[in-house]
C-alpha cells in the first residue's frame, strides 16, 4: 500500500507491506526496513525495529497527522493533492497557470482590496487577514486577473482555505 | 474580604486566578465570549456569564458588559488578569464608580505609568537611572537629539509598551522614516501618535522587580526576574532569580524598584522593568501596573501567592506581610507554550486540541487554559499555557523544565513545544550567557535548519501504519481523550447508592 505525505517542504512516499503478526515491511522514499507494531491503549503504538523499541502516538486531524515519537513531535500531512486536483477537474485550476491563493493561517478576512475582473500587478495586496493580533496581507504572486473571490470581509477562514482565484497574465 | 469576584479575562490566567479564589473560599465568576462557550476557564469557575460576541472589542474589552456582569452576579470586585483591560485606566475608574473594587492600582497610577514618557520622568525623579532619550512632536528636533546622543536608537510609542510598534534606527535617514512609521502604528494601536526615542543599549539583559504597594506609600519587593530570552521583544522564557546578578546587584535593583513604587504610592502588584549590562548598569524601561505573565517564577522562589496578595491588598489597603528577607529559595524557570508554528515564521495557529497531556511532578507547575478537546480560537492571544519548574539550583530547575516540556504533548494544534525544547538545550541557555537579541541573532538560524530537515523515517512509518490499522476513516474517531458519557445512564450509579434526592 502506497501513501504520499507532506513533511514540511518535502513530499515523501511510504510503501507498507503487511508481513503478518504485527510486522510490516516499510519503504520510506529510498529507505527500507522492517518494523513490528503493537497497539497499546489510547492510540499508542509500540514500534520495534532492529531490537530497539519506541512509542509513537498518532493523532489524525483532518488530513494532518500529529506524530509523537519518543519525546519528539512531528506534523505530517496526508498528500491528497492528486485527488483534489481531479475533483476540481475542468475548472482550469491546475498547478500551472496561477490558480488559488490560500490562507497561510486561520483567521478573519478584514479587508478585500480587489474586485472580480480586476487586473492586478505582482505584489499588489489582495486582501487582509487578521488572526491573534497579527495582520497579514495576501499579495498577488504574479500579475493577472481576479477570476473569483472565495471570501468576503468578516469571513472566518481556515488555514489552507482558498481566498482568491487569480489568472496569470499581463493586462 | 470579598465573597465573590468576577474575573475579567480568559484562558490560563483566568484559570490561575480562579485557583487562588478557591483557596480563599471566594466564589469566582467567569466571563466568556461566544467563541469561549464551554472553555476551560468557564468550567473551573463557580459560575460563568456570557458577555458578547467573539471579537475582543465586543466582549473582553467591553467595559460596560463586564461591569454589568459583575453587578448581576453580585460580585464585589473585578480581577482584570493581564492583557485586555488590565492596564486600562478608564476601566479601573468605571469599576470603582460602579461601587465595585478594581483589584489593581488606581486609574491615576495606570494613566501615569501608561504614558511611558511620564513613567521615565517619575523614575528619573526618584533616582532610578533611565536610558538616555528624547521626546517631542517635531521629527527634525528628534533627529537632532539622536545625532547628539549617538545611534542606534529605538523609537517607541508613548502610550505603548511591551515592544509593540517599536522600531530601531541606525542613522538619521532611517530615523526620520522610523518615526513616521512608529507614529502610524501608535495612532492605530493606542489612539495616540506620540512617540519618544531611547538610545539602544547593546546586548542587554531584561531584569524586572516584582513589587507590592499598599497605596499609601509603603512598598516591598519580591526579588527580580530575568526575562532576557526574547524573540522580537516578546518574552519566551523567564526565571528567578537572575543568573547574571550577584547579591549586591540584586539588592541594588530591588532598592531602586521599591523607591519608585513608594514615590508613586503604588497600590497592588506591579513590576518595574529594567535593562542591564555589566558596563552600563541598570536602566529603567517601564512599569507594568498588573500581574505579569511570568509571575509564577516569583511565587515558586518566595512561596507567596501573588493573586492572593493582590486580593488582600484590595480588600484591606494593607500589605499582607513584611518584606521577606533574602535570598530567594532555589531557582524557578518558566516557558511559554504558544499555538504558533515555529517552522513557519511563528505564524499563529488555531484548531481543536484533540489530545493534550500536561507534565506533572512535585517540582513542576503548569498554568493552563486548555485540556483535550478544547479549541484554540483565532480571536485571542495564542498563549496556551506556561510550564514552570523549580529546583534547588538553576541547573536542577532547567533539567526539570526540559523533562517537563518533553513530556508535554499537544496534538491537533501546532505549538512551539519543539522550539522550547531545542532552545533550552542550547549551550547558552544552559550557561545563562545570552542577551535579549541572542535568539534572533544566533539561535534561530540553526533551529530553522533543524525544522526544515526531513522527519525520521520511523515517524512516517508510524503515520502510515496507524492509518492502515485504523482503516480508511481515522479522523472519524474524533478526540481521543474524550470518553463518551451517557449522562442519564451515569445517574443510575447514584440512584443505586441511595443518593437520589
Amino acid at each position: 500500500m502506497k501513501t504520499r505525505w507532506r513533511d514540511g517542504d518535502h513530499s515523501r512516499e511510504v510503501e507498507l507491506t503487511a508481513l503478518g503478526a504485527g510486522r510490516w515491511r516499510v519503504r520510506v522514499d529510498e529507505a527500507e526496513f522492517e518494523v513490528a507494531a503493537e497497539r497499546l491503549p489510547e492510540g499508542v503504538l509500540e514500534l520495534t525495529a532492529d531490537g530497539r523499541s519506541t512509542r509513537a502516538e498518532v493523532t489524525p486531524a483532518g488530513t494532518r497527522r500529529f506524530v509523537r515519537l519518543g519525546t519528539l513531535d512531528f506534523v505530517l500531512e496526508r498528500d491528497t493533492a492528486g485527488r483534489r486536483r481531479a475533483a476540481a477537474g475542468g475548472r482550469g485550476h491546475g498547478p500551472g497557470g496561477g490558480g488559488g491563493l490560500e490562507a497561510p493561517m486561520p483567521g478573519v478576512v478584514t479587508k478585500v482590496m480587489v474586485a472580480v475582473g480586476e487586473h492586478v500587478k505582482r505584489g499588489q495586496p489582495l486582501l487582509a487577514l487578521e488572526a491573534m493580533k497579527m495582520e497579514h496581507l495576501i499579495r498577488a504572486p504574479h500579475a493577472g486577473v481576479v477570476r473569483r473571490l472565495a471570501a468576503n470581509a468578516g469571513d472566518m477562514v481556515q488555514a489552507g482555505a482558498e481566498l482568491v482565484e487569480l489568472e496569470e497574465g499581463e493586462p | 474580604m470579598f465573597a465573590k469576584i468576577l474575573i475579567a479575562n480568559r484562558g490560563e490566567i483566568a484559570c490561575r486566578i480562579a485557583a487562588t479564589l478557591r483557596d480563599l473560599g471566594i466564589r469566582s465568576v467567569a466571563v466568556y465570549s461566544e467563541a469561549d462557550r464551554g472553555a476551560l476557564h468557564t468550567r473551573v469557575c463557580d459560575e460563568a456569564r456570557a458577555i458578547g460576541p467573539a471579537e475582543p472589542r465586543a466582549s473582553y474589552l467591553n467595559a460596560e458588559a463586564l461591569v454589568r456582569a459583575a453587578r448581576e452576579a453580585g460580585a464585589q470586585a473585578i480581577h482584570p488578569g493581564f492583557g485586555f483591560l488590565a492596564e486600562n485606566a478608564d476601566f479601573a475608574d468605571a469599576v470603582e464608580s460602579a461601587g465595585l473594587t478594581f483589584i489593581g492600582p488606581t486609574g491615576a497610577q495606570i494613566r501615569a505609568m501608561g504614558d511611558k514618557r511620564e513613567a521615565r520622568r517619575l523614575a528619573a525623579k526618584t533616582g532610578v537611572p533611565v536610558v538616555p532619550g528624547a521626546e517631542g512632536a517635531d521629527t527634525r528636533a528628534l533627529v537632532r537629539a539622536a545625532d547628539a546622543m549617538g545611534y542606534p536608537v529605538l523609537v517607541k510609542a508613548a502610550l505603548g509598551g511591551g515592544g509593540k510598534g517599536m522600531r530601531k534606527a541606525a542613522d538619521a535617514a532611517g530615523l526620520a522614516e522610523a518615526i513616521e512609521a512608529a507614529r502610524r502604528v501608535a495612532g492605530s494601536a493606542f489612539g495616540d501618535e506620540s512617540v519618544y526615542l531611547e538610545k539602544l543599549l547593546e546586548r542587554p539583559r531584561h531584569i524586572e522587580v516584582q513589587v507590592l504597594g499598599d497605596g499609601q506609600g509603603r512598598a516591598l519587593h519580591l526579588f527580580e526576574r530575568d526575562c532576557t530570552l526574547q524573540r522580537r521583544h516578546q518574552k519566551v522564557v523567564e526565571e528567578a532569580p537572575s543568573p547574571a546578578l550577584d547579591a549586591r546587584l540584586r539588592a541594588e535593583v530591588a532598592r531602586a524598584a521599591v523607591r519608585l513604587a513608594e514615590a508613586v504610592r503604588y497600590r497592588g502588584a506591579g513590576t518595574i522593568e529594567m535593562l542591564w549590562t555589566r558596563e552600563a548598569g541598570f536602566h529603567f524601561l517601564e512599569m507594568n501596573t498588573r500581574l505579569q505573565v511570568e509571575h509564577p517564577v516569583t511565587e515558586l522562589v518566595t512561596g507567596v501567592d501573588l493573586v492572593r496578595a493582590q486580593v488582600e491588598i484590595a480588600a484591606t489597603g494593607r500589605l499582607p506581610f513584611e518584606q521577606p528577607p533574602g535570598p530567594p529559595r532555589g531557582h524557578a524557570i518558566e516557558a511559554r507554550v504558544y499555538a504558533e508554528d515555529a517552522a513557519r515564521d511563528f505564524l499563529p495557529q488555531a484548531g481543536t486540541a484533540l489530545r493534550v497531556r500536561w507534565p506533572e511532578g512535585a517540582s513542576v507547575r503548569v498554568d493552563r487554559g486548555l485540556e483535550s478537546g478544547d479549541s484554540v480560537s483565532v480571536h485571542y492571544d495564542p498563549m496556551l499555557a506556561k510550564v514552570i519548574a523549580h529546583g534547588a539550583t538553576r541547573t536542577e530547575a532547567l533539567e526539570r523544565l526540559v523533562a517537563a516540556l518533553d513530556e508535554a504533548r499537544i496534538h491537533g494544534v501546532v505549538t512551539n513545544l519543539p522550539f522550547l525544547r531545542a532552545l533550552l538545550r542550547a549551550p547558552e541557555a544552559v550557561s545563562g550567557g545570552y542577551d535579549t537579541e541572542w535568539i534572533e541573532r544566533e539561535f534561530l538560524a540553526g533551529f530553522s535548519a533543524l525544522m526544515r530537515a526531513p522527519a525520521p523515517e520511523l515517524a512516517l512509518a508510524a503515520a502510515a501504519i496507524a492509518e492502515a490499522l485504523d482503516g480508511a476513516a481515522p479522523a472519524a474517531r474524533g478526540p481521543a481523550a474524550r470518553r463518551r458519557l451517557d449522562p442519564f445512564a451515569a445517574l443510575g450509579r447514584w440512584r443505586l447508592a441511595g443518593l437520589e434526592a
